[in-house]
């Protein structure tokens, strides 16, 4: 059965949504290896999980440096190096957020590789979403191939004019900067180009709109939306009912 | 004014009266005294140079390029009975553009352009523009497959914009302006990069358009097949009009010579300036042997063999789409054979990096805005050449390959603000800087007004008479025969002599 895209992003919403509230990391872990099992699954385990590292490696090593280190309530000192220590509540920690942002990232990466985005932009537009927020939403979901697409194009060209890339992290992050003006650049001035063409389309037009293409809505998965979502709210209210007096007293 | 009274009495399609139009921020006026005005079912042709306005004028027309938004015009637009006057004041009229778009339809001349880049099939596409107008489903329905039926998309519905050749991305822009039915059409150089089966279907797509009475503007830089059919010509040189009327009045003139046109009977390469063919023993400076490319059975090149001569000129020509681009990119190493070896000044190019074997293949790029990342031109024309000559030589050879294509006056601009024709000229510049001993162009007429196509022509018999070895891959036979040494036709994967200069 095909996924409407609402479904496909409630799923992932709430997913994201419940295992932060749930503050768990076995939750997370689990949510982060069913996104990953499903990625492989959809055929785009490869290139979820490329996005993901490169999202969350900096992101884990900041948290391990932070918390892995300087925990101020840590007890059970591991080791120390001055004012630096590593406590096993701090590594606690610096796990629990750790496998709680790469679960939300790795389900909303899910989402964001499968989704089709034409038909996620008809199932906007059937809500009355504003087009022009759904252009955005859309441009932001095919922006990563569309720069790989010119970055290919512009070091194309200046191999074609005597670069040569070597092979190695440094050699590759110098090309890469001399790549990354002209990409910036070249987005801007297709930007500037697009915005006259949709003009001439009608696209800013107010209004209604009509759509061309037309997307199934069985009962089921809109059930399946409204319990999700109502589920979801029940965890958020619960975690802040039993979190807030603790917080508060603490 | 037209004699007859029917003519007369009738409102024209449209009418524009510029006294003038600047950009924000430009002191001088982009375009000055220019009138047009078109009748319903009338084919108009606006001819002139690079950079002489014809964009600018069609942008403007078509409501691309508002007044008070993007510059500031003096004059008049009329469509049909309704005429709006701008004074270049703040009480100036505002054109609604998804209005006005609705009567006047407008085709880049890069049709890539057109396009939402949000839709996942060519009838979803065509169906944009009706989206946003709220035109009903049904209806919706109707128009999209009258349309893709008058251009010739029908096959190609569910086809992704994104991966159409050409020819079919230009009928497919032409159609997402023709949805909207607007009284009047405007299409910028159409006929460009077109092979010649894409160019009878335009024609008898704008036949089409002619007899359903729309009115269509031609904006080109040559007398092509389009403009001949022309009832009147408008004629613009450096932002305003020199000449109008009708073809046989101007066909020949000195109007049309001097604002750079190419064609009717306006030669362009003089084929005397070519050197002569180089001596059958010479060592050959590029060598393809049995060169195998492409995925599945069928493959896009299939043992293709290839040997050119020092100061010898190679012309290469093939319909859309038959593997001509592919081939070029073979020569520098960018794309690598499944089969065969590509020798270049005798040496097998195999395991080495691209960007070496740069210092002895020039490529052209079949689109220049790939080609181009710098900030300003003469940046541009400097890239890799102090490693390649020396620091010290390197803004001589910059300044020099400047001159050579024309370009000397505008070593400061941004590229990216360049017209088309000036990018491949910058592009064509960025590889004879490099001086290479093979040069690959890949459609280097495309865009060029006549002054262009001379520079281009002068920069290529250079190259050979000091030794380069020219291949070049275009669709324009005539092209090929007056500016090179042997004709190649690429077909079902291989090369096949087709002309040989003094044979014929």
């Amino acid at each position: 059965m095909r996924l409407h895209p609402l479904t496909a992003l409630t799923a992932a919403g709430c997913a994201a949504v419940t295992t932060t509230a749930a503050g768990s990391w076995p939750l997370s872990l689990a949510v982060a290896l069913a996104a990953v099992l499903l990625a492989v699954r959809a055929g785009v385990g490869r290139r979820v999980l490329a996005s993901a590292a490169v999202i969350l490696a900096p992101l884990c090593l900041s948290l391990l440096v932070l918390h892995g280190l300087f925990f101020p309530e840590g007890h059970t000192v591991l080791a120390q190096w001055g004012p630096a220590r590593v406590t096993t509540e701090g590594l606690g920690f610096a796990l629990e957020l750790a496998s709680r942002t790469a679960a939300s990232v790795l389900v909303l990466l899910l989402f964001s590789f499968t989704v089709s985005v034409p038909d996620l932009l008809t199932a906007l537009a059937a809500r009355r979403i504003p087009p022009q927020f759904s252009f955005v939403l859309a441009s932001t979901l095919t922006l990563v191939p569309a720069m790989a697409g010119r970055l290919e194009k512009i070091r194309q060209a200046q191999e074609a004019r005597g670069l040569v890339v070597r092979r190695g992290l440094l050699p590759r992050l110098v090309a890469a900067r001399l790549q990354a003006v002209p990409l910036v650049l070249g987005l801007l001035e297709d930007a500037g180009v697009r915005a006259q063409a949709l003009d001439a389309r009608g696209f800013g037009a107010a209004g209604p709109r009509t759509s061309y293409r037309q997307l199934q809505d069985p009962p089921r998965q809109q059930i399946f939306r409204a319990v999700a979502l109502l589920l979801t709210a029940a965890a958020v209210v619960a975690r802040l009912v039993t979190a807030w007096p603790a917080a508060v007293l603490a | 004014m037209n004699a007859s009274g029917r003519a007369t009495s009738a409102p024209p399609a449209a009418a524009v009266r510029i006294v003038s139009f600047s950009f924000h921020g430009d002191a001088g006026a982009a375009l000055r005294d220019i009138r047009l005005s078109v009748q319903p079912g009338s084919l108009t042709a606006v001819l002139g140079g690079s950079g002489s306005g014809k964009t600018t004028l069609g942008k403007v027309l078509a409501g691309w390029l508002r007044a008070g938004h993007s510059g500031i015009l003096r004059g008049s637009l009329a469509l049909g009975a309704d005429v709006l006057e701008f004074d270049g004041a703040s009480g100036d009229p505002r054109i609604d553009p998804a209005a006005w778009s609705g009567r006047v339809g407008y085709v880049p001349q890069d049709a890539g352009a057109m396009l939402s880049s949000v839709r996942s099939t060519v009838a979803e596409e065509l169906a944009f523009g009706l989206e946003n107008r709220a035109v009903p489903r049904l209806e919706m329905l109707r128009r999209v497959s009258r349309t893709a039926e008058l251009t010739g998309l029908s096959g190609l519905m569910e086809r992704d914009p994104a991966e159409l050749s050409g020819g079919e991305l230009r009928r497919l822009a032409v159609a997402c302006a023709v949805i909207a039915e607007p009284e009047v059409l405007i299409l910028d150089e159409p006929l460009a990069s077109l092979d010649a089966a894409g160019g009878r279907q335009l024609r008898t797509l704008v036949d089409g358009l002619l007899a359903a009475g729309t009115a269509v503007v031609l904006l080109s830089q040559a007398v092509d097949a389009l403009a001949r059919r022309a009832g009147h010509w408008l004629v613009l040189d450096g932002g305003t009009a020199t000449a109008e009327g009708s073809p046989a009045e101007l066909a020949g003139g000195p109007h049309l010579r001097d604002a750079g046109i190419v064609g009717a009977g306006l030669a362009a390469a003089p084929p005397q300036a070519l050197p002569a063919a180089p001596a059958a023993a010479a060592a050959p400076v590029l060598e393809l042997r049995g060169i195998g490319f492409g995925y599945g059975p069928a493959g896009v090149l299939r043992g293709l063999d290839l040997t050119v001569r020092p100061g010898e000129i190679v012309a290469v020509t093939g319909p859309n789409g038959s593997g001509k681009s592919t081939l070029l990119r073979h020569f520098n190493g960018l794309l690598r054979p499944d089969a065969g070896e590509v020798r270049v000044q005798g040496r097998s190019i195999d395991g080495i990096p691209a960007g070496r074997i740069a210092a002895s293949v020039g490529l052209l790029f079949q689109q220049p805005r790939d080609q181009l990342f710098e900030r300003t031109v003469l940046r541009e024309v400097g890239f890799g050449l102090p490693r390649l000559v020396g620091a010290g030589a390197a803004a001589g050879r910059a300044h020099e390959a400047l001159a050579a294509v024309g370009l000397s006056d505008a070593a400061g601009e941004h590229p990216a603000e360049l017209p088309s024709s000036r990018q491949r000229l910058l592009a064509l510049a960025t590889v004879l800087a490099r001086r290479p001993a093979v040069l690959a162009l890949d459609e280097p007429t495309v865009g060029l007004d006549r002054h262009g196509l001379e520079h281009l022509a002068d920069a290529v018999a250079a190259a050979a008479a000091r030794g380069a070895g020219v291949v070049m891959v275009t669709h324009d036979l005539d092209y090929a025969r007056a500016s090179a040494h042997r004709v190649l036709a690429l077909d079902g994967g291989t090369l096949r002599e087709t002309w040989r200069r003094g044979s014929a």
